[in-house]
């Protein structure tokens, strides 16, 4: 049984098809990142798993499940008990998430006394322990201190930390290491490793750093227009990418020694189309190369392992 | 020819108290900077999280005020500035893009902004030339009309990129304009910051934690480690010779496409610095690798743009 399993996730706002045919899965001990364009829904598949969808939001989906247990179904209470617990999420935006009118330590301790108990004191003790380990030095004093004292970085840091209060079997992370130099981020993600070898930690990452990709990640979906268009093991992905889009994605890198610097990067040329409530198709035609009249049908994944929703994969 | 910025022994220094009865503690944010950008100049600033980049943006652009030193910006002090001109001169775009625009503002008035506060354009002329230049980023005139929580995350930076460039300033200061974009959006972001270097020569500070984006866009980069540029060099050099020790281990631990190769540990130990209790001596020697005895009780001198007793003839 996966830890996590999403089929054919939807989500609209609205008029606005945000999501319209995800599928991803994550086993235990794994790490599944998701990359694509800004704005192709990697943030809304995760806050529709979470249960935490903006107001007004529709939701369908063919399959969720945690740990085999249906998340369709579920109402907000026993939602909220998973949450925080079981499976934590690290949100883009740290400042969302973080009160700007509690101190660091409070909310740490919040967070594992509302599920597990115990005393303020100890769980006080557990959040300066997971801050020295996420790398930020004198936790005792950030315990202290609010949010708005810290620097980016260090926000970010006190969101992983916290997310790993409760130890979670799951975690989603969106973007835990943007914030952060090369150095912290190398430190953060060797910590996300080892929990995984530890306690079988499963992660869904979403990144728009390949180069995190190609080193942690055991599988790989690419989304695209509220799609997952490709997905495959880390290694065939960077190899031999199918769809036409990735392809674009991995051609747009500056790659030093490759390129001079100053020059023109490689880019995708053209918009996302407006996905409003009719669109049907490969939301990539209007950018791509070997678009025909095949792509204005609705395209499923091809393939077995390696699946790619590209009529040239049929 | 006056440097577009200039900076002398510039130091930020922050009181923190530590819970209520605790003794206030000093935080060293920024540490004695010296620069001198010219005109036209692009100049990449990297270094570890909390080590001082982003209070010197902010210190740059009038938004503090310097415990020690000063910021001559285009040969002017920014306090002898009214706002309108200042506007014109110096343009921020910021890391978070949710927090830096107004929810209440629809997008294309929120990249209006700037141009009503200068005043003479009508109306028609100032929405002409706020969608004109969301398009140039990549928003759309159906984006334009939403407000800021209805776009993702890159689409809000794409905002605030096209809010600072609306005024064709002259100096453009972005602290990690692109973390939040996918790659091809970054693409075109670092295309159309080129261009804009090439058609209006705007000189551009670039913060950054993406080394190979740094790499492509600098001329020069600074590296800062605990509130300090302890090493200066132009792009080209650093990025093919690093002298520092601390630069040589964050080029060690960029992450490049190459799956397999695993996260390097570059032997920094686990311990981040902490500004609030400065190292004695070199302030990078508790992680440095190569330290020698000198290094926890002097403090290196500056030669050659960088500060290392091991660089030091
Ligand atoms: N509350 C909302 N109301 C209306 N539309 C929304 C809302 N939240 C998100 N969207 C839209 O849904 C789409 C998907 O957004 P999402 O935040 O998931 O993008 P993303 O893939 O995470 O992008 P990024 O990489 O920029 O963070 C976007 O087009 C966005 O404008
Ligand atoms: N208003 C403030 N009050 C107290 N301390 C502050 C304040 N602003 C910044 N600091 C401290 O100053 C140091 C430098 O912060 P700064 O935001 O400049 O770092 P940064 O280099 O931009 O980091 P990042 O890469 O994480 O954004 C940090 O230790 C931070 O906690
Ligand atoms: S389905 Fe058609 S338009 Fe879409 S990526 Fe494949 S060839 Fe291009
Ligand atoms: S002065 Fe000493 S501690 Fe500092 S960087 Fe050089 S060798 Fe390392
Ligand atoms: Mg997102
Ligand atoms: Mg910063």
């Amino acid at each position: 049984m996966s830890l996590l399993e999403v089929r054919d996730l939807h989500v609209r706002f609205g008029q606005t098809a945000a999501v319209r045919g995800a599928d991803i899965v994550v086993e235990r001990g794994e790490t599944h990142c998701i990359v694509g364009e800004s704005g192709c829904g990697k943030s809304v598949t995760s806050l529709a798993v979470m249960g935490l969808l903006a107001k007004g939001a529709e939701r369908r989906a063919a399959r969720m499940a945690f740990d085999g247990i249906d998340l369709l179904p579920m109402n907000e209470r026993a939602l909220s008990r998973l949450r925080g617990d079981r499976i934590a999420m690290i949100f883009q935006e740290p400042m969302t998430s973080l009160n700007p009118a509690y101190t660091v330590g409070s909310q740490m301790a919040e967070v594992r006394t509302r599920h597990k108990g115990g005393t303020r004191r100890a769980a006080l003790d557990r959040a300066e322990e997971l801050l020295g380990r996420v790398g930020i030095t004198a936790p005792g004093l950030r315990l202290g201190q609010f949010p708005h004292q810290l620097s980016g970085g260090l926000r970010q840091r006190v969101m992983i930390a916290m997310a790993l209060m409760n130890d979670p079997e799951l975690l989603i992370a969106d973007e835990p290491t943007t914030a952060l130099d090369v150095t912290i981020q190398a430190q953060i993600l060797r910590l996300l490793a080892q929990l995984q070898a530890e306690l079988g930690l499963g992660l869904m990452l979403i990144t728009h750093d390949l180069g995190v990709v190609a080193r942690v990640a055991t599988r790989v979906s690419v989304m695209y227009a509220g799609q997952v268009v490709e997905t495959a093991t880390t290694a065939e992905l960077f190899a031999n990418p199918r769809h036409p889009y990735t392809r674009g994605l991995l051609d747009c890198l500056p790659v030093p020694g490759k390129l001079p610097p100053g020059s023109q990067l490689g880019t995708i040329p053209g918009m996302v189309p407006k996905l409003t409530e009719g669109f049907r198709g490969c939301g990539f035609r209007s950018r791509c190369a070997y678009a025909q009249p095949a792509c204005e049908a609705d395209i499923p994944l091809y393939g077995t392992t390696h699946l790619s929703r590209c009529v040239l994969s049929a | 020819m006056t440097p577009a910025i200039e900076i002398r022994n510039l130091a930020k220094r922050f009181n923190v108290k530590q819970g209520f009865f605790g003794k206030p503690r000093e935080v060293r944010a920024v540490d004695g900077v010296n620069l001198r950008l010219e005109e036209g100049a692009t100049l990449g600033i990297v270094g570890e999280s909390g080590c001082g980049k982003s209070t010197l943006a902010k210190l740059i652009l009038g938004l503090l005020a310097p415990t020690e030193g000063d910021v001559l910006v285009a040969g002017q002090s920014l306090g002898a500035l009214d706002r309108r001109a200042r506007a014109r001169l110096i343009q921020p775009v910021f890391q978070d893009p949710f927090s830096s625009l107004n929810p209440r503002r629809r997008v294309v008035d929120v990249v209006a902004m700037p141009l009503v506060a200068q005043g003479g354009l009508s109306g028609a002329e100032i929405r002409a030339q706020s969608l004109a230049m969301l398009e140039r980023v990549g928003i759309s005139a159906e984006m334009a009309g939403r407000y800021p929580a209805q776009l993702s995350g890159g689409q809000r930076q794409r905002v605030a990129i096209a809010r600072a460039l609306v005024l064709r300033p002259r100096i453009l200061l972005c602290d990690e304009p692109t973390s939040a974009l996918d790659v091809s959006v970054q693409a075109q972001i670092l295309n159309l910051l080129a261009e804009l270097r090439r058609d209006m020569g705007i000189t551009t500070l670039f913060i950054s934690h993406n080394l190979a984006v740094v790499e492509h866009v600098a001329d020069a980069v600074a590296v800062m480690y605990l509130g300090r540029f302890v090493e200066y060099a132009p792009a080209k050099e650093l990025f093919a010779a690093p002298r520092h020790p601390y630069t040589r281990a964050l080029l060690a631990s960029v992450l490049t496409p190459e799956p397999g190769l695993g996260v390097p540990d570059v032997g920094l130990g686990d311990a981040m610095p902490d500004p609030s209790n400065i190292p004695p001596g070199c302030r990078f020697h508790p992680r440095c690798p190569v330290a020698i005895a000198r290094c926890s009780t002097e403090a290196p001198p500056l030669v050659g743009g960088a500060e290392c007793h091991l660089l030091t003839p």
